[in-house]
């Protein structure tokens, strides 16, 4: 069995940056518990030599040339990606200072 | 004018050519009633009616001047809203994307402007496609149009609703483990989820990308057939978008082609989860099946069972790698939190991603967090990987035997709003018979078992799955069930 203590969720809360509040963290991690044992009931398969299988249909490599190429030719325009950007100045995307005074 | 409900993709083109009546026209009446219509419905997040009505002059004028049309030419669509259209919101019904614009159109977008399609506006979706009911919206719950009561399914519960209440002739959603053909069932309407690699992703804000496809939903098979026909192709965008051949039968099947083909019915599929009322109309669509001369055996997918476990571990997985994007700097930022904002970087991704998220893609972000995170990986992530891979084999040995399998989409009719919202494996569970085959990469198609509007029953449907890339197979069949039941 299972069991998501207070660390566990705080620890996951990190790796995923996202702020849990406090109400939420019980339900949670009771949703978190039920699941995770229902995924027991894969430990009964046989997987001894099975090759995990990583994605959809056609499975090999895809290539092309390695050239620069204008988003223009493609789809939308680099004026267009930087409008649906928040926050921008002539041309410049502006973003919060990563620095901050601790960490 | 012929009624709305009775429109299908077919015969707006004849009445365009036959100049019956003008897209102009048509997309008119379909706003004024999407005015009053939605207003019980809800299935559009935001409509575009500008962009619509210049869309369908310029049909007019292709028409005018004795320009030979397309099929999907001044067709008015409802398009899912985690898919792009350049200038028009794209929220994917999450608060972290209220104020977002997408700034491309993604590649179906392209093929189905290239193709003259109108589209009417942006349909309500579970949040990031995360859920099946349409509940899990950041904005609103969209309702079932044959009961408001009752849920539309999900995650594409708005472009199922839309198509069903006769707000759009046809839609597109994604499907990542049903959503697709599950809304489709719950609401009576054609739902297809194509081939993994068939139509290109690009454009698609993603939740799962191993497992993610666009594709239609429509009042006909004929239409799903139709629209499937323009948004397919390689696309150079989209590295896992296959190039393959169709042939003349995904829109002109045959009925002596497709009388050769052996459908099989997994046992497992038939055995529980099912109610009643479900079993009944399926076996209904079975025997009607049979009549048209198909032969029809029993099968077996024994690995069946394990396949709730390993969606629920794969598809979190790559949901939190792809939330992961969404950080409150690069699409979009809550408003409400800009005043006292935190003044480290980290603290904004906290703060941003805490409040942005709803319940269940948070959910789905911590379980995928946990599975990939060290120490767990091989437990849970790369022993799914490998279950997933006896899955498809499964599969692979069931089609030996049979070209087609039939089985239910979703183990009940549409539920009540509420019912399932606070035990999410009871949600999971109605994507049982429809995720196995995103696993696969197979295709599928949701069909109304008969028509139902105007009756008091709920809608059900049955799936059809398919070799990978033979649409034409499930199409076909479904073409003639369409025209015998």
């Amino acid at each position: 069995m299972t069991h998501i203590t207070e660390e566990t969720l705080e620890y996951l809360a990190k790796l995923a940056r996202m702020d849990l509040a406090d109400s939420e963290k019980a339900k949670l991690a009771g949703d978190l518990e039920e699941i995770l044992n229902h995924f027991e009931e894969l430990n009964e398969v046989d997987t001894t030599n099975v090759e995990p299988m990583t994605g959809g249909t056609a499975q090999r490599n895809v290539f092309r040339e390695d050239e620069a190429e204008t988003r223009k030719e493609m789809n939308g325009s680099a004026d267009d990606i930087i409008a649906a950007f928040p926050s921008h100045e002539r041309g410049y995307l502006k973003v919060p200072a990563v620095f901050g005074e601790q960490e | 004018m012929t009624l709305l409900k009775d429109l299908t993709i077919k015969k707006i083109h004849d009445g365009l050519v036959n100049k019956e009546f003008t897209a102009f026209e048509l997309t008119k009446e379909f706003f004024d009633y999407i005015e009053t219509r939605d207003a019980e419905v809800q299935a559009y997040l935001s409509l575009d009616k500008v962009g619509a009505l210049a869309a369908a002059e310029q049909v007019d004028i292709a028409i005018a001047k004795g320009e030979e049309i397309g099929m999907l030419a001044g067709v008015p669509m409802a398009i899912k809203d985690n898919l792009l259209v350049k200038g028009l919101p794209a929220t994917a019904a999450s608060k972290m994307l209220e104020n977002y614009t997408a700034a491309y159109d993604a590649t179906v977008i392209k093929k189905l402007k290239e193709a003259g399609a109108i589209f009417l506006g942006k349909a309500n979706m579970d949040e990031f496609a995360m859920g099946s009911s349409t509940e899990n919206s950041a904005f609103k719950a969209t309702k079932n149009p044959h009961d408001l009561e009752r849920v539309p399914g999900g995650s594409s519960g708005g472009s199922a609703a839309a198509v069903a209440a006769h707000m759009a002739v046809a839609a597109l959603g994604t499907d990542t483990g049903g959503s697709i053909r599950q809304p489709a069932s719950l609401c009576g309407v054609v739902g297809l989820k194509p081939t993994y690699g068939a139509v290109s992703r690009s454009g698609a804000i993603a939740m799962a990308s191993s497992l993610d496809q666009i594709g239609p939903l429509t009042k006909t098979v004929e239409d799903a057939a139709i629209v499937f026909s323009v948004i397919k192709g390689k696309d150079p965008l989209d590295a896992t978008s296959v190039d393959v051949v169709y042939g003349d039968e995904l829109l002109n099947p045959k009925l002596e082609d497709i009388k050769k083909l052996r459908i099989g019915l997994p046992k497992e599929y038939f055995i529980e989860g099912m109610d009643d009322y479900t079993k009944g109309e399926i076996n209904k669509a079975i025997e009607k099946i049979k009549s048209l001369g198909i032969e029809v055996k029993e099968i077996s997918l024994p690995n069946t069972k394990h396949a709730l476990s390993c969606y629920y571990i794969i598809m979190p997985a790559e949901v939190s790698s792809n939330m992961a994007r969404f950080d409150g700097i690069r699409y979009s930022r809550l408003d409400a939190l800009q005043e006292n904002e935190p003044k480290t970087l980290l603290g904004i991704y906290h703060e941003q991603r805490g409040q942005g998220f709803g319940k269940e893609v948070r959910r789905r972000i911590m379980l995928g967090t946990y599975v990939l995170s060290s120490g767990y990986y091989d437990a849970y992530y790369a022993k799914a990987q490998k279950v997933r891979k006896l899955i498809k084999e499964d599969f692979d040995n069931a089609f030996k035997e049979v070209d087609v399998i039939l089985t239910p989409v979703s183990p009940t009719a549409a539920f009540k709003i509420g019912e399932k919202t606070s035990d999410p494996l009871q949600m999971y569970l109605s994507d049982i018979f429809t995720l196995t085959l995103n696993l696969a990469g197979l295709p599928g198609i949701s069909i109304p078992v008969k028509q139902y509007e105007g009756t008091s029953e709920l809608p059900v449907g049955f799936q059809l799955v398919g070799k990978a890339f033979r649409e034409a197979d499930i199409l076909g069949i479904g073409q003639f069930y369409e025209r015998i039941r």
